[in-house]
């Protein structure tokens, strides 16, 4: 796995600047909050509404689908990497997989459910 | 050495991430814990000679079911604070439920019979890619379960599309089948009105309203 080093070098240093960028202001000058810093500033607006509104369930539809399709794709990686070698069972066993989902794929373009509206 | 060193920081990093997710305030953060521990169990398959596990781990944890919890966090309309309110009554059957798996751990690492060993990273010398090596028996040998694993993600997408999939009949959408299919007689006529007399609404009887005034 040594050709992963890099990577990983490359990961400790995102995550050390990450957490030096963070750190350093906090130590150099802590955060000092007080009524005047908080309140809107001059003649802004004070705030209408909680911005942790709810959001509408339809992106959790969004999520769901993208995560079934998701994992198609991951199925066909290793699928596209030995197609020469698992004979023709193992080409139809794929089709067989992408079949079944293309039924739910039409199911939910019919349904609507692909719309934004 | 530096394997076994990988693997306490990876392990390291999970706990953190898993104690992030039990106890953050804010469930925001909780799923950034959850997104913690997801890349260090990555890192761990990765280090164990199962790169495409851990990538894969990455691609559909972290880019897809992390995104769909803090999609639910977003949709749920919730108190986090009061939620956290009834905490103290669940703490005895928590801690018994806890003690039991901990008892259960530490008997079956007591009677193992493995000792603890040097962290082995696989992958030295040549061998096959274990994403070839997965792809040979998936879908020959594994064949039903490859099967099954369809058939549960096709259940999944027609349950989600079932149980939030509102169609909306309030909002105007454009029809570009009928925009395209629109003929002239659908939308006007022509009249001749005698001079002086004036056009009025009379002659006004297109295919389109006709059909609405008989319906």
């Amino acid at each position: 796995m040594a050709e992963y080093f890099p990577i990983l070098l490359f990961a400790a240093i995102a995550v050390a600047i990450a957490i030096a960028m963070s750190a350093i202001p906090w130590l150099v000058n802590r955060p000092r909050y007080g009524k005047a810093k908080m309140s809107a500033y001059e003649s802004g607006f004070e705030a209408f509404d909680t911005a942790r509104r709810t959001f509408d369930v339809r992106f959790y539809l969004v999520a769901i689908l993208f995560i079934v399709f998701d994992l198609e794709v991951a199925f066909l990686f290793p699928w596209a990497m030995v197609i020469k070698e698992i004979s023709w069972f193992g080409f139809w066993s794929m089709m067989a997989f992408l079949a079944v989902l293309t039924i739910g794929f039409i199911y939910e373009w019919k349904k609507g459910a692909l719309e934004w509206e | 050495m530096i394997p076994d060193l990988l693997f306490l920081a990876f392990s390291a990093g999970i706990l953190l991430g898993a104690t992030l997710v039990i106890a953050a305030r804010n469930p925001m953060v909780g799923v950034m814990g959850m997104i913690l521990t997801f890349l260090n169990a990555a890192g761990l398959f990765i280090l164990f000679g199962a790169e495409f596990l851990g990538l894969l781990t990455i691609m559909v944890y972290v880019g897809a079911i992390a995104v769909m919890f803090l999609f639910v966090l977003m949709t749920i309309d919730i108190d986090y604070i009061k939620l956290k309110e009834g905490f103290a009554p669940y703490l005895p059957a928590g801690l018994l439920v806890v003690a039991l798996l901990a008892a259960e751990l530490i008997l079956a690492a007591a009677h193992s019979p493995a000792q603890l060993t040097p962290v082995v990273v696989v992958g030295q010398g040549p061998q096959p890619q274990n994403v070839v090596a997965l792809g040979q028996v998936l879908f020959t040998t594994y064949a039903l379960p490859f099967q099954i694993a369809g058939f549960i993600l096709l259940t999944a997408m027609v349950g989600a599309i079932v149980l939030t999939h509102r169609p909306r009949n309030d909002v105007k959408r454009q029809n570009v089948t009928a925009q395209v299919l629109r003929k002239r007689e659908d939308a006007m006529v022509l009249t001749r009105p005698k001079t002086g007399a004036g056009a009025t609404a009379k002659h006004w009887n297109p295919k389109s309203v006709a059909k609405k005034v008989k319906a």
